[in-house]
């Protein structure tokens, strides 16, 4: 197979170079525009697939651009780059189908459309980025990108989600900026290396690297929905189902998980880390998560509502495996990020198509949708069954991971912490799945809804998303699957 | 191809259930249904044991085994789910629900034989996960206030016994280093994860206090899914202590204490709640929830004395099965009840519920007779404190359920549970009297079936008909009562005295009979002796005989003054009629 360098910078390109172009599309030019969407998501899905190939033979490619000396733009694609690029890639083709259905009618698209590319390419350049520096450009790009996309309704509720949105993720960006600086003083370089650069730092001045961590984990936590910096995220809901998909399961809240993954196992190392004490309390931050995010789901009537809270616990399933110092829960960690956005992107394309197709917005609206859209719930009843951490589903081989991790680490605690999860997802999901399949239609509901006008476009991604959920879960054994990957990276991460 | 074999047992009921989706294909998966667990069956009976195979690329890595153990447990649920399978195909004819109910009947169905095979923790779990959860349906399918309330309380308890036995299963598997079942009983888990697992199995057990979704859901459930779920299911509570458990090699002294008290209570608590139920469903299910107290104890021996476990495990197998048969013979049988209309129907199948009754009861000879005189000598191996306790509580455990089974017969005929309108009367017989049968046939079938294991169950006594009978006569006490109760006590006695009057009429109408007859004979009579009289001149001689006579024994009396009269003369008998010389 041909050797190409410059793979990386072209799998970023594909959705970069789309992003002008969807601007520049007039209105109508729908077709044209879908075309243009797909066959460059499609391009990218094989490109990464060529990428993993290479990354498994073992090549490591690693793109630098000197900007201002000593000072970086730098791509690289090693295993735990794929891993996320390998999801956005994926869910990205899939949720542009769904997008292309949920605003077949809408207005703005070419603005939408635009920017939706322009969010996956910056989630693809967080992915890559070869160090702090470049990560924080797309970092801060994704921020610019996601805005637009959050108030892409136009109206008071989705202006007020955009701005809280963007304070609390400027300010976030803020942080992160001087973090970057600290450790650029700090250790003179910014690179991501397994291992860590900051081993001598941590010997000689452990207070000012134990600052860092907390600087560059605060910042991060703000877009992975850490508690206390959570509250933007149930507000952003009020985006597009999309949208919600997008920001749930690839782009934003990914990002910061990843983003600590990156300073965790990278830049402080996660044995200089676990020695400056500070992972401990990160796992019980990550607990205190995901507990409350758990907790407030359950009074939330507004299904993405519930959905979202359920994200602000899951998505800190991947802070807790890396905060737990020991490679099975990083291998759960890891895991996690693929399955989580798997489960939450097809819980929230389901919550659009009942939005969509019955105008069912909150739980208590859901009576008997299992028999009228028996497709999409049967979609969204596997991803929650998978939340819940039923096997062979996804979520429980992260679960598994996760607790398997938490006894190797000696922290019992965890056992407690992921039944208390499940308990509360269980108390969450299933009323849910009960009205859908178990409980009759109210007689009296308005306009009762006969078949419901959604189109193939709308019905296949969930439907596809969940059977992924189920393959990630039953085949997780099985070469290429995402956990095979991450017992790949964490190695790669606990080589040295 | 062994893969292949296992596969197949499971995943047969999942294809059917997928079938189910498609309206076209209903009827046919319907007539199939009964057959659903025949893969299973078959392996299960041909297979050379032990047999093992794997497919490591499923989730983490899935190991099935077939053992005498679990060989035995496949071969009583297949039987049972084929039973309950042809009996739902009648009873979910006409029913709206019918395809949801077949699907998640197949997919629970799936679970439970998938467990059987599995020998790592993972893949038992999540065959665990997918019966317990699937079963929700079942349990809600009438959609009734009664199946809404039993269907939330079941799902809290699979939810509840689900998260224990994740916890148990994880920390087991943590320290044994390996999720292979047979690594998880040769680590010796902590007591930790060993409490953890008796609650989760506990709860699929219905061991007090882990039972209150029982009764309920086996009350709510429609007839064919209640047999499974007290027959099949709940043993899978049994079978997941058993291959899980690292009983017969560590001794876990303080969980067997708790298991064996928890058993005792469980045994006698259940008859006191049951006997006040309403619903016979739902007595009966008390009565599972008090035959698997006899299971508990059981296990607490084993758990206690581990050298006393390779006794006790063949009995608790046989235990299993006999129950199973019982109660899913008892359950059938409540439907092919409820579907005779006529009087004459309805006497022939409560006389045929009788037969699974008393096998549960513990009749001498019967399946239940043999399991429990079997289980005492099998526990005369485990701690000698507790064994005169552990007696009297099985000896009296008889009593118990008989008297719960009393109750069950007394409930059917004074609350009939319904059945489907338009379901022939014949419709769920068929599998309700092959169950019956069965489990009357069991102590023979055993030995043939068991092999090895059927040793103690050959060898026991075949258990003492005081327990049964005393109960019989309590039962037929409480039920006189109870009648009483219920008419007035006057009115009782006015029923209760009714025959003895009628009787006194009847003799009384008879006697006046008798008396006109003997009236007229009375007037024909002198008439003929005053003739007859006149014409001998017997007053004359009648008097004259009397005095020879007199004298006669005057004399006779002086002859014989030493001895004391050998006949004393007799009063004149009464004279009815008044001659008319």
């Amino acid at each position: 197979m041909m050797d190409a360098p410059l793979l990386p910078l072209f799998i970023l390109l594909t959705s970069l170079l789309a992003s002008p172009i969807l601007f520049a599309l007039p209105e109508r030019a729908a077709g044209l525009r879908t075309s243009i969407n797909l066959s460059m998501a499609a391009l990218k899905v094989a490109l990464v697939g060529w990428l993993s190939l290479k990354v498994a033979q073992g090549v490591i490619y690693d793109l630098r651009f000197e900007m201002l000396p000593g000072l970086e733009f730098k791509l690289q694609a090693d295993p735990l780059a794929i891993l996320f690029i390998a999801l956005s890639a994926v869910l990205w083709l899939i949720t542009t189908v769904y997008s292309v259905g949920y605003l077949e009618h809408g207005p703005h698209r070419a603005r939408f459309f635009g920017f939706f590319s322009l969010c996956v390419a910056a989630t693809v350049g967080i992915a890559m980025s070869g160090n702090l520096f470049t990560f924080l450009l797309f970092y801060e790009l994704l921020t610019l990108a996601t805005y637009p996309l959050v108030i892409h309704r136009g109206d008071a509720a989705a202006l007020r989600a955009g701005r809280i949105y963007l304070i609390y993720t400027l300010a976030g960006g803020l942080v992160l900026l001087l973090g970057t600086l600290g450790l650029w003083v700090l250790a003179g370089t910014t690179d991501f290396t397994p291992g860590g650069v900051l081993a001598d730092v941590a010997a000689e001045t452990p207070l000012a690297a134990q600052l860092l961590f907390i600087v560059l984990i605060g910042a991060l936590g703000v877009k992975a929905a850490l508690f206390p910096f959570h509250a933007w995220l149930p507000i952003a809901m009020v985006a597009p189902a999309p949208v919600s998909a997008l920001l749930h399961a690839v782009a934003v809240v990914k990002a910061g998980a990843f983003g600590i993954m990156r300073v965790v196992y990278e830049v402080f190392g996660i044995e200089t880390a676990q020695e400056l004490g500070l992972t401990a309390p990160l796992a019980v931050l990550a607990g205190i998560t995901i507990i409350y995010g758990s907790l407030k789901a359950i009074t939330q009537d507004d299904i993405k509502k519930r959905l979202a809270y359920s994200t602000v616990s899951q998505v800190s399933y991947i802070t807790l495996g890396v905060a737990l110092a020991s490679p099975i829960a990083a291998v759960g960690a890891l895991a996690h990020l693929i399955h989580q956005g798997l489960m939450k992107i097809t819980m929230f394309m389901a919550a659009g198509n009942l939005a969509e197709g019955l105008g069912a917005k909150r739980v208590s609206q859901m009576d008997s949708v299992g028999r009228i859209m028996p497709g999409t719930m049967l979609a969204f009843t596997l991803a929650a069954l998978a939340m819940i951490g039923l096997p062979p589903l996804a979520g429980f081989v992260s679960k598994w991971y996760l607790a398997q991790g938490g006894l190797d680490a000696g922290q019992d605690w965890v056992i407690a912490l992921l039944l208390g999860s499940s308990l509360l997802n269980a108390i969450y999901f299933l009323p849910m799945l009960h009205r859908a399949w178990f409980r009759d239609a109210a007689s009296d509901k308005a306009g009762a809804p006969g078949r419901p006008r959604i189109g193939w476009m709308l019905a296949a991604p969930p439907v596809t998303t969940a059977v992924l959920v189920l393959v990630a879960g039953g085949l997780a054994n099985a070469p290429f699957s995402p956990l095979e990957w991450t017992r790949f990276i964490v190695a790669i991460e606990y080589q040295e | 191809m062994q893969l292949l074999a296992f596969m197949t047992a499971f995943a047969t009921p999942l294809f059917l259930a997928a079938l189910l989706i498609w309206p076209q294909a209903r009827a046919l998966v319907w007539r199939v249904m009964p057959f659903a667990p025949l893969p299973a069956l078959v392996l299960a009976m041909l297979a050379n044991l032990p047999l093992e195979a794997q497919a490591e690329w499923l989730i983490l890595g899935l190991h099935f085994g077939l053992d005498e153990v679990s060989r035995l447990f496949i071969v009583f649920t297949a039987l049972l789910w084929c039973a309950a399978g042809t009996a739902a195909r009648h009873w979910m004819r006409d029913d709206a629900r019918a395809a949801s109910f077949g699907v998640l009947f197949a997919m629970a169905q799936a679970g439970n034989l998938g467990l059987l095979l599995a020998q790592d923790a993972l893949s038992f779990y999540a065959f665990f996960a997918l019966m317990s959860f699937a079963s929700y349906g079942l349990v809600l399918h009438m959609r009734d206030a009664k199946a809404q309330s039993a269907a939330r309380l079941y799902i809290g308890f699979v939810v509840l016994g689900e998260l224990a036995l994740f916890a148990g299963l994880a920390l087991a598997a943590s320290q044994a280093g390996s999720f292979l079942l047979a690594d998880l009983r040769a680590a010796a888990p902590s007591g930790m994860a060993v409490a953890l697992l008796i609650i989760g199995f506990g709860v699929k057990l219905g061991i007090m206090p882990l039972h209150f979704w029982l009764p309920p859901a086996h009350g709510a459930a429609p007839v064919p899914a209640s047999a499974v779920l007290s027959g099949a299911m709940i043993k899978a509570g049994l079978f997941g202590m058993l291959t899980v458990l690292p009983l017969g090699s560590v001794a876990y002294a303080d969980h067997g204490t708790v298991l064996m008290a928890a058993g005792m209570v469980t045994i006698f608590a259940a008859l006191l709640l049951g006997v006040q139920q309403d619903n016979p469903k739902v007595v009966l299910g008390f009565s599972s929830v008090s035959q698997m107290g006899i299971v508990a104890l059981g296990l607490g021996a084993g758990l206690m004395v581990p050298a006393a476990w390779a006794v006790i495990l063949p009995v608790l197998v046989f235990l299993a099965a006999h129950h199973a048969l019982a109660k899913g013979a008892l359950f059938l049988g409540t439907g092919a009840y409820a579907a005779q209309t006529g009087s004459l129907s309805r006497i022939a199948v409560t006389l045929a519920l009788l037969i699974p009754a008393l096998v549960l009861a513990g009749l001498p000879a019967s399946s239940g007779g043999f399991g429990k005189e079997a289980l005492k000598t099998a526990l005369a191996a485990g701690s000698p404190v507790w064994l005169p306790w552990l007696t009297v509580a099985l000896s009296l455990s008889g009593i118990a359920t008989t008297l719960l089974m009393a109750r069950y017969i007394a409930l059917i005929w004074r609350n009939p549970p319904k059945a489907p309108a338009k379901m022939a009367a014949e419709a769920v017989l068929l599998p309700f009297i092959s169950l019956a049968a069965a489990a009357l046939a069991l102590p023979v079938i055993w030995p043939v079936l068991a092999q090895d294991m059927a040793a103690p169950i050959s060898t026991a006594e075949p258990g003492a008909l005081w327990p049964v009978g005393s109960a019989v006569l309590l039962a037929a006490g409480a039920a006189t009562f109870a009648h009483a109760q219920h008419i007035g006590p006057s009115v009782f006695l006015a029923q209760l005295l009714a025959p003895f009057n009628a009787l006194g009429a009847r003799v009384d109408s008879v006697i006046a009979a008798k008396r006109r007859a003997a009236r007229r004979v009375g007037h024909a009579v002198p008439k003929l002796l005053g003739e007859t009289a006149r014409r001998w001149r017997l007053g004359q001689t009648a008097i004259a005989g009397l005095i020879a006579l007199i004298l006669i024994l005057e004399f006779g009396a002086g002859l014989l003054a030493e001895t004391p009269a050998a006949s004393p003369t007799a009063p004149p008998p009464a004279q009815i009629f008044t001659p008319d010389f």
